[in-house]
């Protein structure tokens, strides 16, 4: 009954302005009402602007009364309208929930890539700039509170870590967080993470230096101390990967094992057969039909921009499925999982997607 | 008027280079621009419903709702859906002007169009018997076409065209793919699936149906028979006009058609320069390149069929330029000038013989290959 509800109202919003929804039909009503608004997204305004490291920016920002919050840990996309544009990319929430909870403030710790599209827009935003938020999503938090923890990051892998040791109220088991950075005057919220460590015993901060310890003298310690402990993990997708294996090796068991992952390592041809084979695509964009040889090595997202397709993306790590795109035939390969596609009509998300196969696939 | 290889080549770089110019600086400018447009749209479709409904007071305001009205639906047919399914602003990743997710105020379904318009006749443009857009299978507009009984009242076939336009749009791929009458091409190449076109077909003409003269007059109560006249008034003024201007873009006199044997093979510098002698523009006011959508400039809107149209006019000089020093003719002239050519060319046609508008070996490099 509701969800024929449901499809009568989007018929009517159809029928009455061609639209999914009314909002989208007065959205240009409702931007003069309220700058900055965008459907299916919350309203934040910049407060501060702070230098955490030479390339870490903390951006605190006060949210809209709307945002349902989140669980500290999570990320959530940041949308910014540049140049006529609008372009999204993850961040995670780096303050704890407290923060939210007292004063709808949230902070997020960005690395400014000077060559990127957004981090050196972040870096021009006045303060009372408002920008668009999604909803907080992502399930890498902390599960068990009551089981003593490891907690690994490296470099900006400790925006959501350093969320979820500071939103703690009730410390019950031992927890470890060791922090790997490049010189300890590149560690982000190293001051936070200090103060707490001197207010809480059951906390220890062990800072892990990558110019003088060797990634091994890390790994060492780790596997040590490894009994009946529940491991998270944050940083880069190929220090991850080492991490994860040489604690399996130790007997730590999988499920124990949380993670989440910045950025994305594509596979390298030699380890997937089919790359050596010439691929062809057809990709459909508005109704015409463009034909072009693919690189197995790159992403059909990267594929496509390489043609000059341009099709829409947002995050390019698999995230934010703004490039979610119909495949009408053909098989893909999930960068991220290696897990193979069906060959027939689907969905894909194209900044995660490899080809295996020809394909046809609508922008 | 024959090019060579090398001029082909020339011709294609010189052609990229003023789309480059334009791509490397769209940005703010453009985005402004067309969610003015879109606003407009809104704004003067919200104002002519209610002031159709406002004709007890005085039936001006009748008349100015389908005025207003019919601005409405021809801002969304032209300057924003045509050029927005076209992918023009697909770079803002704007949630409602994207060619993925757009939707428009006319009967045809967007994504038939797209493959009927974006595909069939950009790619094929006035190839006779690959685009069906020159002549739409029911007017005669050449003597490439065999003379037959019914051409001789296609005056009349033409004004039925010109006030059912929207429906001919949208009935146009299923006459295509023989949904309903006719036999199935064996060679037909299809992307969707019959249930799939008649599905769109009826779903989306319903909706425009059930709005205009069921769910508005509805609504108006006493007042429903102004409301359904109105809406029929406005429907018909955006059908008329939309036609009006398409026929001007590729029917004119001096117009050229092509032979599919001549395309075979095509460099991108042939397909621009059949691009150029398959349309005409017109010239005009601001606002009436606004109205039409910029189609005014077709042979830019040919060129380069996915930059924001509102670049074409300052691109036509430029492009102007280039087919004099080619030699290519470049077809254009005042509104009334280039439609009484098309009228002409309609009427003239619906009588046997006359001349051909293509040229064998048209296309085919002079000198050297």
């Amino acid at each position: 009954m509701k969800m024929f509800l449901r499809r009568l109202w989007r018929n009517f919003c159809l029928m009455l302005g061609n639209q999914h929804s009314l909002t989208l039909y007065f959205l240009p009503l409702l931007q003069r009402l309220w700058p900055g608004f965008l459907p299916g997204k919350y309203r934040a305004h910049l407060l501060t602007k702070q230098w955490q490291t030479t390339d870490m920016l903390q951006l605190t920002f006060k949210v809209s009364g709307r945002w349902p919050g989140f669980i500290a840990g999570q990320h959530l996309l940041l949308t910014i309208h540049h140049n006529g544009r609008y372009s999204s990319r993850p961040f995670s929430i780096c303050s704890p929930v407290s923060l939210w909870q007292s004063q709808r403030q949230i902070q997020l710790c960005c690395k400014i890539n000077h060559a990127g599209e957004i981090t050196p827009l972040l870096q021009q935003l006045q303060s009372g700039a408002v920008v668009n938020i999604s909803a907080a999503q992502g399930n890498f938090y902390w599960q068990q509170p009551a089981t003593p923890a490891v907690f690994v990051a490296a470099g900006s892998g400790i925006t959501p870590i350093a969320a979820m040791l500071l939103s703690q109220r009730h410390w019950l088991a031992a927890v470890t967080l060791y922090y790997r950075v490049r010189g300890t005057e590149n560690a982000a919220l190293l001051s936070e993470l200090q103060q707490l460590a001197a207010r809480q015993p059951l906390f220890t901060l062990a800072l892990s230096d990558s110019r003088t310890e060797p990634a091994e003298t890390l790994q060492q310690q780790l596997c040590t101390d490894s009994y009946n402990k529940q491991f998270y993990l944050c940083g880069p997708a190929a220090f991850m990967q080492q991490l994860r294996l040489v604690l399996s090796q130790s007997g730590v068991k999988p499920a124990s094992i949380q993670q989440e992952q910045f950025g994305l390592t594509m596979p390298t041809a030699s380890e997937h057969a089919s790359a050596t084979k010439q691929l062809t695509a057809s990709f459909i964009r508005a109704g015409i039909s463009t034909e072009v040889t693919l690189s197995t090595q790159h992403s059909l997202l990267q594929n496509a921009e390489q043609q000059g397709l341009a099709p829409r993306f947002g995050c390019r790590i698999g995230v934010c499925l703004q490039c979610v795109c119909d495949k009408v035939s053909g098989q893909v390969r999930d960068i991220r999982s290696g897990v193979l596609s069906g060959h027939g009509a689907e969905q894909i998300q194209l900044c995660v997607s490899q080809p295996v196969t020809a394909l046809v696939i609508k922008l | 008027m024959k090019l060579s290889t090398e001029q082909f080549t020339a011709l294609q770089h010189e052609l990229d280079s003023v789309k480059q110019q334009v791509q490397t600086q769209l940005g703010e400018a453009d985005a402004r621009y067309i969610r003015r447009v879109l606003l407009l749209q809104r704004l003067s479709a919200l104002s002519g419903r209610i002031l159709l409904v406002l004709g007890f007071i005085t039936p001006w305001l009748w008349l100015a709702g389908v005025l207003l009205l019919a601005l409405a639906k021809i801002l969304d047919n032209m300057e924003i859906g045509h050029n927005v399914l076209h992918g023009q602003y697909d770079w803002m990743n704007d949630p409602v002007l994207h060619s993925k997710r757009f939707e428009w105020d006319i009967a045809c379904d967007a994504a038939s169009w797209q493959r009927t318009h974006n595909f069939e006749h950009h790619t094929y443009t006035n190839i006779i018997g690959k685009d069906r857009d020159f002549g739409y299978g029911l007017l005669r507009l050449s003597n490439d076409f065999r003379w037959r009984l019914r051409n001789l009242w296609q005056g009349g076939t033409y004004l039925l065209l010109s006030m059912l336009f929207q429906w001919g749009v949208s009935y146009h791929e299923l006459a295509a793919q023989r949904v309903f009458f006719g036999k199935k091409k064996a060679d037909r190449h299809t992307q969707v699936s019959d249930s799939e076109l008649k599905r769109a077909f009826f779903g989306k003409g319903a909706r425009q149906l059930i709005k205009d003269y069921l769910f508005f007059p509805l609504i108006a109560g006493p007042m429903w028979l102004w409301v359904l006249s109105g809406n029929l008034l406005a429907n018909l003024l955006r059908n008329v006009w939309t036609s009006t201007v398409i026929f001007c873009g590729h029917f004119t006199k001096e117009v050229y058609a092509f032979r599919p044997e001549d395309c075979e093979n095509e460099s991108r510098g042939q397909w621009y320069y059949r691009q150029m002698l398959g349309s005409s523009n017109f010239t005009g006011p601001t606002w009436l390149h606004i109205l039409t959508g910029h189609l005014s400039c077709q042979i830019e809107h040919h060129l380069f069929p996915d930059i924001p149209a509102r670049h074409y006019p300052a691109m036509a000089k430029q492009v102007q330029a280039i087919a004099a020093k080619y030699g290519i003719p470049y077809n254009s002239g005042s509104f009334v000038r280039q439609y009484s050519t098309v009228f002409l060319r309609i009427m003239r046609y619906s009588l046997p013989g006359g001349n051909r508008a293509t040229a064998p070996g048209q296309l085919q490099q002079s000198g050297p290959v």
